[in-house]
Formats: structure tokens, sequence, C-alpha cells
């Protein structure tokens, strides 16, 4: 007896008593822990990627991936803090994302050929720092000459400046480079004659929606093509309500009096209008579409949309 | 009685080595290996945006490295030591076994522990990049891994040397340097070139070609990009292992053969 109890009983008790000790300590501790300063999330890098290269024992890959996803979460983050419900992407300096760049940065430093860190950077930074973004690109093309889609990255943000002159001289370089195929060449050429319709846009986005590798640029390439079928569809239900008031004198009383006059339309790049369950015509994001009867109008719904209200 | 070639000599003492490292369940690390690359396949997806291949092979390979390193380090120091605090030695030396044939039988036996031991790691790390798309690198990572096995035998060399003068744990101490420090060579060179300091660029310019350049090793960045190495780099690191153990099992021998053990 007093053997089982050496034996099993009494290192039983020290286990058990030790892990709950263990659990109301760590709770504790949790509760008692520093709160750090708001600001900690955006103090300066304490190493700069290019120092470290070459001293990092060859694991410099690994430390690139682990600023890609410090970068990922830091951005990340402000927008959960924010507690924003709609994030206007084409203006993030609200957040004051200000380490974003040296993460992106210090990322490539370390490995100059990890391509994702450049094209999160030309999507997100434009919105941030446009001269961040454009240096990012270039120190992008700098380290790997013979990659296109990075002219296509540099090419892309100098189209959201509207700097339609430098985005086809870019365009017009990575064309040139084998492999790029003709959509560079297309984009060389739109950016000369139609920079700022909506059928550039909508290949410039389709384009990155089809190739992004990461869900981020994807998931902003497809809001961006879900606005511009948002605009398509205004235009074309804005017509129909027009010739709806032409042929009966007065402005319809719901939208859904013109469906079987938009079921004839064809809007472009292939898509249909959407209608939910309720029979009510939606924009791409799901929610319904608004009619303005006292200027006959079409808008969307500002309580339900994620579409920006352009 | 026929006499026995001393190749077949070596060639018992390191199965004997091989044996006991296993007995000693060194080749347990690799079951924290397996589970270090099972939770990165399924955590980093939601961490990295897609990038969850690369990192595995970064995770992967540095794994490979540090688990082999330690392993080399800490089993190559005590590898003679053992023997001598044992005093198995002394029944070892008591039958006609020459003593540069017990320190290559020793040195083979734990380059034989660590190639079993980075070809299972590195069918894990193949594994699981083929568990998240990644197939093309499962193929591709195969050179660096090559040469992560060559950069173990040098540390393993080194470990032995350090062994057959000092007392284990410095020879741990010292080994370790040695690893830090052979990264870190070419780059400590070329900053004394940048310093313009003559003192400094003679003393980088030794430790440059006195301890081994393990940078020639280093393609685990590039791997996790989908480079290979190619066949010059890989010749050329072949014949630099194999001359840079050379000088250091020679050297071992030397001072081991010095030692009194009667």
């Amino acid at each position: 007896m007093k053997t089982l109890t050496h034996h099993f009983i009494l290192p039983a008790v020290v286990i058990v008593l030790g892990f709950s000790a263990i659990y109301v300590l760590s709770n504790y501790l949790e509760k008692n822990r520093v709160v750090l300063p708001e600001n900690y999330d955006d103090t300066d890098l304490a190493f700069e990627g290019r120092r470290l290269k070459g001293f990092a024992l060859g694991a410099e890959g690994l430390l690139a991936d682990w600023y890609w996803i410090k970068s990922l979460q830091y951005l990340g983050d402000k927008f959960v803090k924010s507690e924003m419900e709609s994030i206007n992407i084409e203006d993030l300096r609200n957040f004051n994302p200000r380490l974003l760049y040296p993460y992106l940065d210090n990322a490539t430093d370390l490995d100059p050929r990890f391509m994702v860190p450049y094209s999160y950077g030309a999507v997100v930074l434009p919105a941030i720092d446009p001269e961040k973004a454009i240096a990012l690109a270039e120190k992008g093309i700098a380290n790997n000459p013979e990659q296109w889609r990075l002219h296509q990255h540099l090419g892309y943000i100098y189209w959201r400046l509207k700097n339609y002159e430098k985005a086809a001289e870019v365009y017009e370089k990575g064309s040139r480079i084998t492999g790029s195929g003709d959509f560079m060449k297309m984009m060389a050429a739109a950016m000369k004659i139609q920079a700022g319709s909506r059928e550039t846009a909508r290949a410039m986005y389709q384009q990155m929606f089809d190739e992004a590798t990461d869900p981020q640029t994807r998931g902003n390439a497809q809001f961006r093509l879900m606005e511009l079928n948002s605009l398509d569809e205004r235009d074309a239900i804005r017509s129909a309500l027009e010739q709806s008031k032409e042929n009966s004198g007065r402005c319809p009383q719901s939208l859904q009096e013109i469906l079987p006059l938009l079921r004839s339309v064809k809007l472009a790049g292939g898509h249909n209008f959407k209608i939910d369950n309720a029979n009510n015509l939606v924009d791409p994001s799901g929610a319904p579409y608004l009619l303005d009867q006292q200027i006959c109008d079409v808008k969307l719904d500002p309580e339900r949309t994620k579409l920006p209200q352009s | 009685m026929e006499a026995i070639h001393p190749f077949r000599r070596i060639l018992v003492i390191s199965k004997n080595t091989f044996r006991e490292a296993v007995r000693d369940r060194i080749l347990y690390n690799l079951v924290v290996f397996v589970l270090l690359i099972t939770a990165s396949a399924v955590v980093l997806g939601e961490l990295t945006f897609g990038q969850e291949a690369r990192t595995i092979v970064n995770i992967g390979l540095n794994a490979m490295l540090l688990f082999g390193a330690f392993i080399s380090i800490f089993v190559g120091v005590s590898l003679v030591s053992k023997e001598i605090e044992k005093r198995t030695v002394y029944a070892i030396f008591s039958k006609p076994v020459k003593r540069s044939e017990f320190v290559i039988g020793k040195y083979l036996g734990l380059c034989l522990t660590l190639l079993v031991n980075v070809a299972v790691m590195a069918v894990g790390v193949s594994l699981a990049l083929l568990y998240v798309g990644g197939g093309s690198m499962a193929g591709s990572i195969w050179g660096a891994i090559f040469l992560i096995f060559l950069e173990l035998t040098i540390i393993t060399a080194v470990a032995i040397l350090f062994s057959s003068f000092s007392s284990p744990s410095l020879s741990a101490l010292l080994t370790f340097l040695v690893f830090i420090i052979g990264h870190m060579s070419a780059s400590l060179r070329d900053l004394a070139a940048a310093m313009g300091s003559r003192f400094a660029s003679i003393i980088f310019d030794g430790v440059y070609y006195l301890l081994p350049n393990l940078s020639h090793y280093s393609f685990r960045t590039e791997a996790a990009n989908g480079l290979t190495p190619s066949g010059s780099m890989i010749g050329g690191a072949v014949l630099y292992a194999v001359a840079y153990v050379a000088i250091v099992l020679t050297v071992s021998i030397l001072i081991f053969s010095r030692r009194n053990f009667k």
C-alpha cells in the first residue's frame, strides 16, 4: 500500500496540483501583462534587411518569410483595431501603416527573388505612399530583370496614379521581355489610346485576378471587377429607366418593372444581372439596387452594399 | 591467421558507430521534425497568404541544418571522448586497429547517421510540399539538401578535431563557433575590404581560408524560390568538402596518435 502511494498517488497529486497552479498562474499573468503603448506596433524596425544579409547563417529566406508574415499581420491588425465596417482601399493613410514598406523592403532585401511582396506592395502601397510603391516595384525590376510581371506591377501603379505616359513606357518595356505575352503589348497600346476607360481597367483587373497567387491581390482585383460590373449595370439600368419613362410617360414604381427590358442587355465582360430570391435587382456584392423615383435614377444601397459609392 | 583489410576495419567501426547512434536514440529528433513540418503544412496556408510551399522549404531546410548541426556537434565531440571515458578505447587498441582507422571509422559512422537523418527529413519536407500543392519544389529541393549534408560532414570533422585535444563541452562550443563564423566568413571578408583596413583584411582573409566557408553550402533561400544548384556548384562543393575534411581529419589523427592510451 505504501509502495502504491509512493509510486503512483503522490506523483499524480503533484502533477495535478502543478497543472492546476499553472492554469491559475497563466490567467493571472495574462491579466497582469504590461500594457504596451498604443504606438508600440509602429516602433521602427530594429534591423535593416540589407545589413542582415550575409550574417543570417544562410537563413535569409526564412527571415524574409517572417517579414512577409509580419507585413500581412501588421496591416490586418490595423484594419481589425480600427473597427471600421468598410475600408476605402483607395486611401489607407488613415490607418497610418508606416511600417508596411519597411517590412516589405526587408523581406525583399533578404530574398530579392521573393515575388509576392512586390505584387502585394504594388496593390496596397499606392493607397499609402505611391512613391514607396514605385520604389519597391523598381527595386523588384532591378533585382529580377527577367520577370515581366514586375513591369506589370509598376505599370499598374503608374496607371492608378493616372500617369498614363509613364505606364505606357513601363508596359512597353515589359512587353519586350520573353514570355510576357500579348497582355503587356495590349496594355502598352491601351495606355496610349484609352488609359482611363473602363475596358482598360477591366482588362487590367481581370489579368490581376487570373494571375494573383495571394488572396489579398486576388480579392482586391475581384472587388475592382465587381465595382466595374456595377458601373456597367447602373448604366444599363439608367437606359432602361429612360426607355420605360419614354414609353409610359412616368418613372417606374420599382426596378422590377424594367426587368423585361434588362433581359436583352448584353453587359461587358459577359456577366449578367443578378436577381435575389425576393426578385430584387442586386449589385455584384449582393445588395439590392435602390430606385430614386424623384430623379428617376438607380443608386447603390449605402447601408448594405460593399461597393464604393461612386 | 589472415589479416583484415584496413577498409574492412574502418567499415566495422563505422557500422558500430551508426548502431550506437541509433541505440542512443539520436534519430528521435526526426519525430520533432515531422511534427514541425506537419504543423507548418497545416498552419502556414493561413499565415502566409498562399506562400506555404516556399515557407515549408525555408522552415524544413533550415530545421534540417539546425538539427543536423546539433547532432554533428554534440555526437561528434563525444565520439572519441566517450570511448576514452568508458575505457573501451583500450580494448579497441589492443586489437590490430590503427588510430587513423578508428578516427575515420567513427567519422564515417556519424556521417552515415546524418545521411539517414537528412534523407528521412528530406522525404518529410517533400511529402509536406506535395500536401500543400508545391509538387515542383518537392523535387527541386534535393540539390540544396545534398549541400546541407555536405556541410554537416564538414562540421562533424571539425567536432572530431576539437574533441581530439579538448573536453567535450569546450569542443562543442568551439565547433559551434566555427559553424557560426563559417557562415559569415565571406561576408566578414567583404566587410573588412569595404572598411579599407589592411589589418582587418589580413585577419578576415585568414579566417576565410582557415575556417570552412560554409556559405558555399547555403542554397536554402534559393531553393525556396524553386532554383536548383548548378552541376559546377555541387561539384565544387563536393571537392571543397573532401579537401577540408581530409585536412581536418589528418590533423585529428595526428593529435590523436600522440595521446597515450597504454
